[in-house]
């Protein structure tokens, strides 16, 4: 008798439940009206304000050309400060999701900010596209709402390694590389390569991020060096730069940058940066197509500056996301048909082709670039980088075998 | 070879880590006061230094409109906010933090996020061939002279002249020269506004050399509060000492363990600690 | 006053009970992380608010019980049982290391416990083989104790609220005991407590580890709310808005620092997401602090009146008050 009474308040329970679900989610294609809620993450103090200004401003440029609009539903972006601090940057995600119920996030760049984010997308299951990061996050760490839209570290170390050797003939190469997850990949993945084609690394310089003085290192580099190749990342960038000259080693070694001179570092630079190798990455302002040359026209009108290569990548962001919402005809509430679409999107960014490999990371060109003097009709003589090699369709595995590559484990020093 | 240039390198960060804690360590001695503000005094101080040079291309008129500036801004920032803690240094750390992060917004909106770097003067750019086929900046050497000439500048001024003594007396017994009759409130603005300008000059010096970028104001205080504690809080012979020997630890451990280059410092500094909490030059504590 | 305090206490112990029935999910993090922020100030105001030392490290004592819980478990594969353990003995082997600092005082005190946090901070972020250095650590698992885990975040809410009562209540007692008045002798006169006897040095060592091993507590709640844990948690800045929230709230009580944590936590996540120039507010907030309520929200309230009797003290210079010199 109790047991039925009891059973009978269980079917009761239940069906309210059910109902109250049915009413929900019944009443929630009158919701479609509502806008799309994006939120949109970027470092806008710190070490890191420059370039979380530069995806906001690409970010920004991408909706005001083609409104805010998608799949017959408004857009309303929300924008959050990371600070660079993951755990302000899991707090704001936090809040994002929960009390501004947004659909999805954007954000992450500093190092420690997108393994924060994926922990915030695991705990919620709402989708996190990141710009660029350590490796783990695509290959050995998948979060299945966690997608990645720019480069990992060694998608562009790998083939500097194969550049190093084959274009530039290097064969005994010193490695200036920071020493955290994000340079571990630019730096190992480079030495990777260039040891498979039969080089030998005379030495990896490791330094911290923030070496406020590069003269003391630089005379560790082995003398019998041909090519020294710089992977340094923020401030490092300008301070190498005016070691490597005022130390004279421009007399004594070759430098290439594999990660260095970005065109937001350019214009502080002097004539001795023309012709030199500057980074091998995923865009360079310089590239020759339509796309692009319309994306930096824009860009430079509204902003006044050359875009780099994070603005480009905000940018194209916006294109994945408006991709994928068209796709799904504006519906949302399924968070994993919106990753599953995502995943088959495939866009013409103005750095390229871009399509996404079933790991959640681009497969995309990689472009060798130098710094050249150019003309601009609206800011004069300025330098930029100019793509001398393309590397058609990389893959973050290069030219593994993915299972291969993930059976070696990530690159660890 | 090496180790010559490593010395070079050490000197140089030297020569710049006093111009920065020869002020904090006369302002603690004299003023009893904890500023946290002297690194944004020194990233403020570089990135006005930078406009000056940006609009006249004088590197020594930015030197001089750098330091001015900030001991201006010193001005009021201790009158209305700092003299009113009296002797309370909690309050006045967490007071001169506050003036930190209001100053780093502020400069972050007029001068931007980019790292800048700020041009030395056309006769010191490039470097210098030494025998032995070493090369060294030439605006490095001039860092090193230039901070020995303000180093000696200072000490005469503080071992030999009249305020000097004054300045050492109030030191030590604040209420005594008080008592004499001597006039040491405009003795602490003076000295107040010494320090500011030393910062903010260091901030031009530094500027070239280390360049200047939003979070540098953090970076240059940790150094500058090593040398203050291996030397002695409120000594210029330990400001002296500290930071050359902050400057040589630094170069060498970048040089021979650049992973640990982060912390190299704090070592000396900790073992220091164990044996004289006080610094090599300072008062019992 | 004891009248009027019982119904307070009733309520906001009932408000705490039934805190995940009624708040959403961010409000309920955000709750959590001021109860674990507050318990970090506690470990603040032990120091500060009983014996007058201002230490700016305990953000060290706080990442060294994360790391360590987040490196047993992620890298090393041991259950809770065994890093929750190893973790606070972390902490408190680091502050039995870095407790040389009470042999300085005063300024040098804060001068010196700011380097030795920064050399905790230095060797997370470049001791990359062992902490990952910047990107921190991720994945680390829930709490779970045989075959009981606990993955969702209003159970976790309860722990959490249960380990800050009983250190709350821990505190209570200890600051009330012979060794609490002893340590409060210090502060008003070195000399004298010398002069009755007493080992000053041994109580100040004895304060700062004690200090040391509340923050670890409190490392060991925020490992496993957050599940990740990066050098940005033992930085400078952490300690000094940790002390901040020691003042805003008011010291020498035990609710100030709780208050403080959630007026600082509520601004910093709040103003940030409306503000672009919140360090700016944040700036003013220290300093209005300083200078015109130095003894904090609570002071402000005392002096108000509601509360009964005013106090003008700066901080870290504070008479005991009433109920204390019981």
């Amino acid at each position: 008798m109790e047991r039925r009474k009891k059973r009978a308040h269980m079917v009761g329970i239940i069906s309210i439940l059910f109902l109250a679900f049915v009413v929900t989610y019944g009443a929630s294609p009158a919701l479609t009206a509502e806008p799309i809620r994006i939120g949109f993450m970027a470092p806008m103090k710190g070490p890191l304000a420059k370039p979380g200004e530069d995806l906001l401003n690409g970010f920004k440029l991408f909706w005001k050309q083609n409104g805010l609009e998608v799949g017959g539903r408004t857009v309303k972006i929300l924008y959050a400060d990371s600070a660079c601090n993951p755990d302000t940057a899991m707090t704001q995600a936090r809040r994002l999701i929960h009390a501004e119920k947004v659909d999805l996030i954007i954000g992450g760049l500093c190092g420690h900010v997108g393994p924060a984010l994926a922990q915030v997308s695991r705990e919620t299951g709402v989708p996190v596209l990141v710009m660029p990061g350590a490796d783990e996050l695509t290959k050995w760490d998948i979060v299945p709402t966690f997608v990645r839209l720019s480069v990992s570290a060694s998608q562009i170390g790998h083939p500097m390694g194969d550049y190093l050797y084959n274009v530039l003939g290097a064969r005994n190469v010193t490695f200036i590389g920071q020493d955290y997850a994000w340079g571990h990949g630019l730096t190992l993945g480079a030495a990777k390569t260039f040891k498979e084609a039969g080089g030998k690394v005379a030495k990896i310089l490791w330094t911290p991020i923030g070496t406020a003085d590069y003269g003391p290192l630089l005379a560790s580099i082995p003398t019998d060096t041909d090519w020294v190749v710089a992977n340094v990342v923020g401030a490092d960038r300008l301070r190498l730069f005016n070691a490597w000259f005022n130390f004279g080693y421009d007399r004594k070694y070759k430098i290439a940058g594999g990660y260095w001179l970005h065109s937001d570092a350019l214009f502080q630079l002097d004539d001795k940066a023309v012709d030199l190798i500057a980074q091998c990455n995923i865009y360079s302002a310089g590239l020759d197509t339509p796309e692009n040359k319309a994306f930096v026209k824009a860009f430079i009108k509204e902003y006044k500056t050359v875009p780099s290569w994070m603005a480009e990548a905000a940018y194209t962001m916006g294109l994945f996301v408006k991709e994928t919402i068209e796709a799904l005809n504006g519906k949302l509430d399924d968070k994993m048909a919106f990753v599953d679409t995502i995943l088959k999107v495939k866009v013409n960014a103005p750095r390229g082709p871009v399509s996404l490999d079933k790991y959640h990371n681009p497969i995309q060109n990689v472009y060798i670039s130098k710094v050249e003097k150019v003309n601009d009709p609206v800011l004069g003589e300025i330098m930029i980088n100019v793509p001398i090699k393309t590397y058609k369709n990389v893959s973050q595995f290069w030219t593994w075998n993915p299972k291969d590559f993930l059976a070696g484990g990530p690159y660890k020093r | 070879m090496n180790w010559i240039l490593q010395a070079l390198n050490g000197f140089s960060l030297g020569a710049l880590l006093f111009l920065l804690a020869s002020g904090f360590t006369l302002t603690f001695g004299l003023l009893r006061v904890v500023s946290m503000a002297h690194g944004m005094y020194y990233l403020l101080g570089g990135y006005i230094g930078l406009s000056v040079v940006w609009f006249t291309g004088n590197f020594w008129l930015a030197l001089l409109a750098g330091g001015s500036s900030i001991a201006i801004l010193n001005y009021f920032v201790n009158r209305y906010l700092i003299r009113r803690t009296g002797e309370n240094h909690l309050a006045q750390v967490l007071l001169t933090v506050g003036v930190v992060l209001i100053l780093a917004d502020i400069a972050l909106t007029i001068w931007g996020g980019d790292s800048l770097s700020l041009p030395p003067p056309a006769f010191a750019r490039g470097p210098i061939e030494l025998p032995g086929n070493i090369f060294y900046p030439k605006y490095r050497f001039l860092l090193i002279v230039f901070g020995a000439i303000i180093g000696a500048v200072l000490w005469i001024f503080y071992r030999k002249t009249q305020i000097g003594a004054i300045v050492r007396a109030g030191v030590e017994d604040r209420e005594m020269v008080n008592a004499m009759g001597i006039n040491i409130d405009r003795l602490f603005t003076l000295v107040f506004a010494l320090a500011a300008f030393l910062a903010g000059m260091s901030g031009v010096a530094g500027g070239a050399f280390l360049s200047l970028y939003p979070g540098a104001e953090w970076e240059i205080l940790v150094l500058a509060l090593v040398v203050v504690i291996v030397g002695g809080l409120g000594s210029l012979e330990g400001a002296m000492v500290g930071s050359v020997i902050v400057g040589l630890v630094d170069a060498y451990a970048r040089w021979l363990l650049p992973e640990f280059s982060h912390f190299a410092v704090f070592a000396p500094m900790a073992v220091l600690l164990l044996f004289r909490p006080q610094g090599l030059f300072g008062k019992e504590a | 006053m004891v009248l009027r305090k019982w119904p307070l206490l009733f309520c906001a112990v009932a408000a705490a009970l039934f805190a995940p029935l009624y708040l959403g999910p961010f409000w309920l993090s955000l709750l959590m992380q001021i109860l674990i922020f507050g318990l970090l100030a506690l470990s603040v105001e032990l120091l500060l608010g009983h014996i007058g030392l201002f230490s700016v490290c305990q953000a060290a004592f706080f990442a060294v019980s994360a790391y360590t819980v987040a490196i047993l478990q992620v890298k090393y594969g041991q259950p809770t049982i065994v890093a929750v353990p190893a973790g606070l003995g972390a902490a408190i082997i680091l502050s039995l290391i870095y407790g040389i600092a009470v042999r300085t005082s005063g300024v040098y005190f804060i001068l010196v416990t700011i380097a030795l946090g920064h050399v905790f901070w230095g060797i997370s972020w470049t001791w990359v083989s062992f902490t990952n250095g910047e990107g921190g650590i991720t994945n680390v698992p829930a709490p779970a104790v045989g075959s009981l885990t606990i993955t969702s975040h209003s159970s976790y809410y309860y722990i959490v609220l249960a380990v800050v009562a009983l250190c709350v209540v821990g505190y209570r007692t200890l600051t009330r005991s012979p060794f609490g008045l002893t340590l409060r002798g210090i502060r008003e006169s070195e000399s004298r407590m010398r002069g009755l006897g007493y080992n000053i040095a041994a109580h100040k060592y004895t304060a700062f580890v004690l200090a040391g091993t509340l923050s670890g507590i409190a490392g060991l709640l925020y490992i496993y709310f957050n599940r990740f844990v990066s050098p940005a948690n033992a930085e400078f800045f952490l300690s000094i808005e940790v002390a901040l929230m020691v003042l805003v709230g008011g010291t020498g009580t035990i609710l100030g620092p709780f208050i403080g944590s959630a007026i600082m936590l509520g601004l910093r996540n709040y103003v940030s997401a409306y503000i672009d120039q919140w360090m700016i507010v944040m700036g003013l907030i220290f300093i209005i602090t300083m200078l015109w309520t130095p003894d904090g929200v609570l002071g402000v309230i005392r002096r108000l009146g509601v509360w009964g009797r005013t106090s003008h003290n700066q901080p870290g210079h504070r008479t005991p008050t009433p109920e204390e010199g019981k």
